[in-house]
């Protein structure tokens, strides 16, 4: 058997009473407490999550620019020092591999975060793709950790703990360390990025300025109330990033992997990921179908239970415009809902 | 450490049952298998009326994260159901062996093949 990976956080975690649960291949936190109140109090007050099994690929030489905006949506000689950029990465035929914040430390100097479950991959797609351009790539994904500060609270938290500042997208360095002002939450806040061996300390001293420590269930609820993407779920590898209706992260002013492709789709007739408000009581779930006019049409990539806005929020690709009503069915029944432009928070 | 009132009868599959004077089974879960699910968000009841067979999955009790069914302890008809889970499922984690009761049964049968408090500790420990 697989052995699962830890993060030097996972004692923590187990002592401070949290449900355990396999995480892409890692042993991480689902809930500490409850779902509902970590949810609470990161759109209240501010939590932090040990998301240490998230990524880091350093990419560096004098080609990384243009290396970067090959592999990736977005055309890199956009980016300042300084700046952060979320995008997707492509195969040939436009499908989404993986989506990821590509960092700029320098002008040659890059660091791209992707998920966990596709690190590997990743930085084999990238080394594959590496042999036409001056640039050298490194995986330190095992060597650092990332924590993610989140909610109206984070700011003032994060100038105590480090006495910075950070702006939407931006970052800023101490050493080794790199805070950018980036998470998946919709709230204010950082994810604070550095070696591994000092992550226990960052952690410590935030819970203790009272930072909530949350786990992957409030992530979730968290990522979809504002319709964030789950990598591996809302696409899974035969969705495009124009069928996610994500085509703003696209710069068709430059050339990418993928870019061909998306164009002859674009001609085409596509269905595109869109969110189900249900007005019915009830929760709805990833796989739970969905019917138009009493046909199936499309099954939930995501689905719960909003608790925002405690109702059932979900996300499907769907040949639908916003407004149209659909059911979603759970354990034989049919729950009332319609079509809505996302966020639903 | 969960709660386990010595008065109660317990299932396998973490439900209490508590015998009525009339003869009725009052049915909830117990607060290990609250405790498991987390912050209860919605619960299907089944209708009044309805017979059920012991074993059958009468409710269903969710949290965020997950579905969790509720079998029935016993054969026989359900007569009550607690409408207050509708408006406030959390009940069933605050209270679960009060508050939080989900049905009423009128057994068409013994009760039978259900744990003492001490045995169902035995299977959560």
């Amino acid at each position: 058997m697989m052995s699962l990976n830890q993060t030097p956080l996972f004692n923590h975690h187990k002592e401070s009473g949290a449900k355990i649960v396999d995480f892409a291949g890692w042993e991480m936190p689902i809930q500490y407490t409850s779902i509902l109140s970590e949810h609470k109090s990161v759109r209240e007050n501010v939590g932090i999550f040990d998301v240490s099994h998230m990524g880091q690929i350093f990419i560096q030489g004098k080609e990384t620019v243009a290396f970067l905006s090959y592999v990736t949506t977005w055309d890199m000689s956009r980016q300042k020092k300084g700046d952060c950029r979320y995008c997707h990465i492509l195969n040939k035929d436009g499908t989404i591999i993986d989506d990821t914040i590509v960092y700029t430390l320098s002008d040659d100097n890059y660091m791209l975060v992707p998920n966990a479950s596709r690190v590997d991959k990743i930085y084999d797609w990238l080394l594959s793709n590496s042999s036409d351009f001056d640039v050298s790539l490194e995986n330190l994904s095992n060597d650092y950790f990332c924590l993610a500060l989140q909610g109206p609270d984070a700011p003032r938290l994060l100038g105590q703990h480090l006495n910075t500042t950070v702006g939407s997208f931006q970052l800023v360095t101490f050493d080794k360390t790199i805070v950018s002002g980036t998470g998946y939450t919709g709230e204010k806040g950082c994810e604070i990025i550095g070696p591994l061996s000092e992550v226990i300390d960052h952690w410590e001293a935030l819970v203790e300025m009272g930072a909530v420590p949350i786990g992957l269930g409030a992530r979730d609820t968290l990522r979809l109330e504002k319709g964030y993407l789950l990598s591996g779920q809302d696409f899974n590898g035969s969705q495009t990033t124009i069928e996610t209706g994500y085509s703003w992260v696209i710069d068709w002013n430059h050339d990418f992997i993928g870019k061909d492709a998306l164009l002859d789709i674009k001609k085409r007739h596509y269905s595109k990921l869109r969110g189900i408000l249900i007005e019915d009581r009830g929760i709805i779930r990833p796989g739970n179908s969905v019917f138009y006019q009493g046909e199936k049409v499309s099954s939930l990539t995501s689905g719960t239970l909003s608790p925002s806005i405690r109702k059932g929020i979900g996300m499907a690709y769907l040949d639908l415009d916003i407004g149209e009503s659909v059911t979603v069915e759970v354990r034989g029944n049919h729950l009332n809902g319609r079509v809505v432009r996302m966020p639903f928070l | 450490m969960s709660e386990i009132p010595e008065n109660l009868s317990y299932t396998k599959e973490h439900e209490w049952v508590s015998l009525q004077e009339d003869g009725n089974a009052k049915v909830g879960i117990t607060d290990h298998a609250q405790d498991a699910l987390s912050d209860v968000v919605f619960v299907e009841l089944p209708d009044i009326g309805l017979e059920i067979s012991k074993g059958d999955t009468m409710a269903v009790a969710e949290s965020v994260k997950a579905a969790s069914d509720i079998y029935a302890p016993v054969s026989g008809k359900i007569i009550s159901v607690n409408t207050k889970l509708e408006e406030s499922p959390e009940l069933i984690n605050e209270s679960p062996y009060d508050f939080g009761w989900m049905v009423v049964i009128e057994p068409n049968e013994e009760l039978e093949n259900l744990l003492d408090s001490n045995s169902y500790r035995e299977i959560i420990d």
